[in-house]
This record gives structure tokens, C-alpha cells and sequence, in this order.
């Protein structure tokens, strides 16, 4: 006998019994995609990263045309790719060659995206400063051309920023051409709201282009103006490295005139200490061996006649 | 006196008893307008604003780490675009439906049996799209303002140098909504939606087809790519997110120009979909 109250209840056990069967398909068929992904993941042959087809296939212009309304959103997201793209590399780099990474020499990441899709952002947003910076930075530690060629069009597009002048300049004055360094610190000094000092560098490189000094001035200035952590601790290790040529300089002086009274370099660093202190040089209590700006004891070579920077200092060897 | 007799005898009182036909016709489109918005209020087409806010919330939290210290000007070019491209979507999927589905619904028949003319109803239904536009936009452009004081810690000029730029973008979806409801007063509300989006993309194009057509040897081609230059919205003149992230404002005379563009384009692409649904039977 089927009355209108069995009926329902019949519904609702169907419905319910339909729910739980709902749930556990939801359920385990949750449980068996994360069980097969794994499954997937651990089994699958991973392509050598080294070996993965890395080019752009966008150019600047197509991209700044395919991005309609939202060049500037793409111009950052080629910046923080080239980012990622660096940090990439330079992993991957130590992970294959532990504690050969300098950040002044990145030759060995072969970087060679990096120029690309420093170029697409500022192609999609020519005025988008920190990829230039960056490019002035990093690009001329193992392409100097491809540096001046993103500063040129930096400068192109932005007739008007003195800081594309001053990065191009220290693009310059790397490849040693202090002539063409300080014309374009000069051109910049000459624009309206340039400071004063670039007028100076200017007059400075065409004056003592390489000399230690000029460098320090330059990098900071270079240091004052970043905004780029990444760049400001490149920075800092350059004007550690003028630092140190200069305390070198110092040292080797110090080892001449121990050599000229003496007739022979010294066996250890004992042996020049009190001349050192004289220097004002910062000096290791336990070796008495001066120490780096970085805070590394500096070693004795060539039998003591010379001196040079420990392989763990963190001051740039080159 | 339930509900509806109190809502009948108030949206009434002015047929009533003002004076001015201007001021009648006003109401009406006012109340057409306050009843769009209402309506989109209730189809939850604001919640687009929660995953606005997730969007820069998640942006301001990670740029950091990611952008090389360039949070300020990555948060103004996501949360601007962000605007323009939910704007976008809303302006195209509200205003193709808008005049539908009071068809589909029949409701239109109720509507259009009392003393409103089409172009009230058509000029009633732009006007509360516009305004669910603009709150939705003053909240985005909050959102963005405080996502900036958030990543720089801090004041930063851009909190209130990006304003012009938002105004911009309101203004291009201001047209396009006109451009939505254009089409969708003659056709179906899924090619109204493609029309509306290929209108949207051709208008960023457009400034290139002025130089295309400067270009060409031919006159009647020449005049053909001028006149199509002419015929499609120049959005191209209300891109203002990339300036506005490096701190640049447009100039006021700019702006204004700007302004009478949007309301002469929309004012004629109104006109010209008033004047096909006047001849549309609904029968």
C-alpha cells in the first residue's frame, strides 16, 4: 500500500542517497586527480631547461599593437619576466656551478633573452624607466652593444631625462671611451632638471676618465638615484671593489718600501703591521693581515712581494 | 494600501502634477534610470568589485617581491586596466541585455503602454548603466588609491594624479555602452556582445586608420578609411593608464575635449538606436 506520505519519504531517501553518491564522486574524483597528477609528475621525462627553445616570438611593435589599451600592463609584466629570467638563470647557475656566480660577470648565465624582453618593455612603455636602468646595469657585463642600443632608445623616446644620459655614459665609460662618457654626462648636466654633479662628471671624464676617483663619483651617484634594490647591491660591490683598488694601491706601496729597506718581501703580515696601522688600514686582530671593505683579510702572493684579494672576499675580483 | 499602490501613486504624483513637459520627461527617464541601476544592483553585477579587490590585494601583496621595486607603477597599470576591462564587460554584457530582456520578459509592453516615449526608455536604460558604471568605477579607483598607500607605505602623488585617467575610462564606457545599446535595439544579445567587443577593439585602432589612410594612393579608398576613422569611437584619445603610471596628468582643455567627444558620440549613436527602435515591432 503506496500512500502520498510514502511517496515522499521514498523521494526522500532517493534524493538523498543521489546526494551521497554526488559527494562521493566529488570526493574521490578529487582524490584520484591529485593522485594522478603526482602520478604524472613523478613519471614524466622533464625536459633540460638549458635545452628549452627560449626566444621571443613577439617583437616590441606587435606586442605595443596586440596590447591595445594595456601596453603598460604588458611593458610590466615583460619587466618582471625579464626579472624572473635572471634570477632563473643565475639559480640554475649555482645550483651547476656552486659559488662560480659573480653578479659583475654574467657572460656565463648566457642571458640572451634578457636583451628581447628588456626591448618588448620598453617598446610597450618607452617611458617605463627601470628597464633601462637595469639594461645599463646588467646588459654591458656581457653585451655592451645591446646596452647602448636599449639606452639610444631610451634616449630617443625620452629626450628629456637626464638619467638615460648618466646610465649611458657609465655604458661608456665601461667600454673605456671616457670621451664619449663625458660628453653624455655633459649633455645631460645641460637639461632642465639635472643636478649639478653631472655637469661635473662630465668635465671629469674627459679630464681623468679612468682614474679611481671618477669611478667612485660615478657609481655613487649611480647608487644615490636607484630605486632597484637588485642594482643598488650591484652598486655597492663596485664601490666596495674602488675601495679595495685603493687599499691595494696603499698596501703595495707599504710592501715596496718593506722590500726596498729590507731586500726581500715580507713572510707574513706580522712582519708589516705597524706600517699598515700607519696607513690607516683596518687590520685582522688574530693575522694581523689588513682587511678588505668587505671584511675579508687580503692575502700575501707572489712570495710575499704582492697582495690580493682573498677567493671568498665578497669584493668584485674584476 | 499594499506596496504596490504606494509605489504607483509616488512614481504618479509627477505626471501629475508638474507643469513643465521637460521636467515630466526628465522624471521619467530618471525613473527608467534609477530602476536599471536597481536592476543591475539585484543581478549582482557589483560583485565583480570582490574579485577586483582580491586582484589588487593579491597584486599588492606579491609585486613586492616580483617587480624590482616598481610596485607603484605595476599597481596603477593592473588596477586601471583592471577597471577598464571589468568596465568593459559589464558595459557590453549589461547593455546588450538591458533592452532584451524587458522584450523577452514582455515587461516592455507594460513599459511603452504608459507615457513614455522609446527614446525616454532607450535614453532611461543608458543612463542607469552609466550610473552602475560610475559607482563601480569610484570604488575600483578607491581600491586602487588605497592599494597604493598600502605597497608604499605610505603618501604617494599617484593616489590622486591617477583620478583624470579613471574619468577617461569612464568616458570611453560611457560610449561603449551607447555602442551596446545601439546594437541591441535592432539585434539578438549575442551579436550585440561581438559587435559591442569588435567596436571596442577596432575604437583602440582607429588613430591607425587615419595614418593608414593618409597613406593610400587611391581617393575613394582614402575617403572610405577616413570616413570609417570618423564613424568608429577614437578610444586611442582615452588610454591614459601608461601616463598616469608614471605620475603624468592630461590637461584640463584635453579632458573637456575629451568630455564633448564622448557626449556628441554617445548622443548620436543614442539617436541613431532611438530612431531604429521607434520602428521596431515588438509584436
Amino acid at each position: 500500500m503506496t500512500g502520498p506520505h510514502t511517496s515522499k519519504t521514498i523521494a526522500t531517501v532517493t534524493n538523498r542517497g543521489r546526494t551521497a553518491v554526488l559527494a562521493f564522486v566529488i570526493l574521490f574524483g578529487a582524490a584520484g586527480i591529485v593522485s594522478v597528477a603526482r602520478w604524472i609528475d613523478a613519471h614524466r621525462q622533464m625536459p633540460d631547461k638549458e635545452s628549452v627553445q627560449e626566444d621571443l616570438y613577439l617583437q616590441g611593435p606587435t606586442a605595443k599593437r596586440l596590447s591595445i589599451a594595456f601596453n603598460g600592463l604588458a611593458a610590466d609584466w615583460y619587466w618582471m619576466r625579464a626579472l624572473q629570467y635572471v634570477g632563473r638563470k643565475a639559480l640554475h647557475f649555482q645550483d651547476t656551478h656552486p659559488g662560480q656566480l659573480s653578479l659583475n660577470d654574467l657572460g656565463n648565465l648566457n642571458l640572451h633573452v634578457l636583451p628581447p624582453l628588456l626591448r618588448v618593455s620598453t617598446n610597450l612603455d618607452p617611458q617605463f624607466m627601470a628597464p633601462y636602468e637595469y639594461g645599463a646595469m646588467i646588459l654591458p657585463t656581457f653585451n655592451n652593444d645591446e646596452a647602448i642600443a636599449l639606452l639610444t632608445y631610451g634616449i630617443e623616446q625620452n629626450p628629456d631625462q637626464w638619467q638615460l644620459y648618466q646610465h649611458l655614459g657609465y655604458v661608456y665609460w665601461q667600454r673605456k671611451d671616457y670621451q664619449k662618457s663625458g660628453e653624455l654626462y655633459a649633455t645631460g648636466g645641460n637639461l632642465s632638471g639635472a643636478p649639478g654633479w653631472m655637469s661635473e662628471m662630465g668635465a671629469r671624464m674627459l679630464a681623468e676618465g679612468g682614474s679611481v676617483g671618477a669611478a667612485r663619483q660615478m657609481y655613487q651617484h649611480l647608487y644615490e638615484e636607484s630605486n632597484d634594490d637588485q642594482v643598488k647591491q650591484l652598486l655597492l660591490r663596485r664601490l666596495l671593489q674602488v675601495d679595495s683598488f685603493e687599499q691595494r694601491d696603499v698596501i703595495r706601496r707599504v710592501l715596496s718600501d718593506y722590500s726596498a729597506r729590507l731586500h726581500r718581501c715580507p713572510a707574513s703580515w706580522r712582519d708589516v703591521t705597524a706600517a699598515l696601522r700607519a696607513s690607516r688600514l683596518p687590520i685582522d686582530p688574530n693575522s694581523s693581515a689588513p682587511l678588505d671593505p668587505g671584511g675579508t683579510a687580503y692575502v700575501l702572493v707572489k712570495d710575499g712581494c704582492d697582495v690580493d684579494l682573498d677567493p671568498r672576499s665578497q669584493v668584485p675580483y674584476r | 494600501m499594499n506596496q504596490r499602490t504606494v509605489e504607483t501613486s509616488v512614481s504618479t504624483k509627477p505626471y501629475t502634477h508638474a507643469p513643465d513637459i521637460k521636467i515630466r520627461t526628465l522624471w521619467r527617464i530618471g525613473t527608467i534610470a534609477g530602476n536599471a541601476f536597481r536592476e543591475a544592483v539585484r543581478d549582482r553585477v557589483l560583485y565583480n568589485l570582490v574579485l577586483f579587490v582580491l586582484l589588487l590585494t593579491a597584486g599588492a601583496i606579491f609585486l613586492g617581491e616580483l617587480s624590482g621595486g616598481q610596485e607603484a607603477k605595476i599597481i596603477v597599470d593592473l588596477g586601471l586596466s583592471a577597471t577598464l576591462l571589468f568596465g568593459v564587460f559589464i558595459a557590453i554584457f549589461v547593455g546588450v541585455g538591458l533592452v532584451h530582456k524587458e522584450i523577452e520578459r514582455r515587461t516592455i509592453y507594460a513599459i511603452l503602454s504608459k507615457p513614455i516615449g522609446r527614446g525616454e526608455f532607450l535614453l532611461g536604460k543608458y543612463l542607469g548603466l552609466c550610473l552602475t558604471l560610475l559607482v563601480n568605477i569610484f570604488v575600483m579607483g578607491a581600491g586602487v588609491s588605497l592599494a597604493l598607500l598600502y605597497v608604499k607605505r605610505g603618501w604617494n602623488p599617484l593616489v590622486f594624479s591617477i583620478w583624470p585617467a579613471i574619468l577617461l575610462i569612464y568616458m570611453e564606457l560611457a560610449i561603449l555602452t551607447a555602442v551596446a545599446l545601439f546594437f541591441s535595439s535592432f539585434s539578438s544579445p549575442a551579436l550585440s556582445a561581438l559587435l559591442t567587443f569588435f567596436i571596442f577593439i577596432a575604437g583602440h585602432f582607429s588613430a591607425d586608420l587615419k595614418t593608414f589612410a593618409s597613406s593610400l594612393g587611391g581617393t575613394t579608398a582614402r575617403w572610405f578609411f577616413t570616413a570609417l576613422y570618423y564613424l568608429l569611437p577614437n578610444f586611442s584619445n582615452y588610454s591614459l593608464i601608461t601616463p598616469a603610471a608614471h605620475g603624468q596628468v592630461p590637461n584640463l582643455s584635453m579632458m573637456i575635449l575629451a568630455l564633448l567627444y564622448a557626449a556628441i558620440y554617445a548622443s548620436v549613436v543614442l539617436a541613431a538606436g532611438t530612431l531604429i527602435f521607434n520602428r521596431r515591432n515588438f509584436k
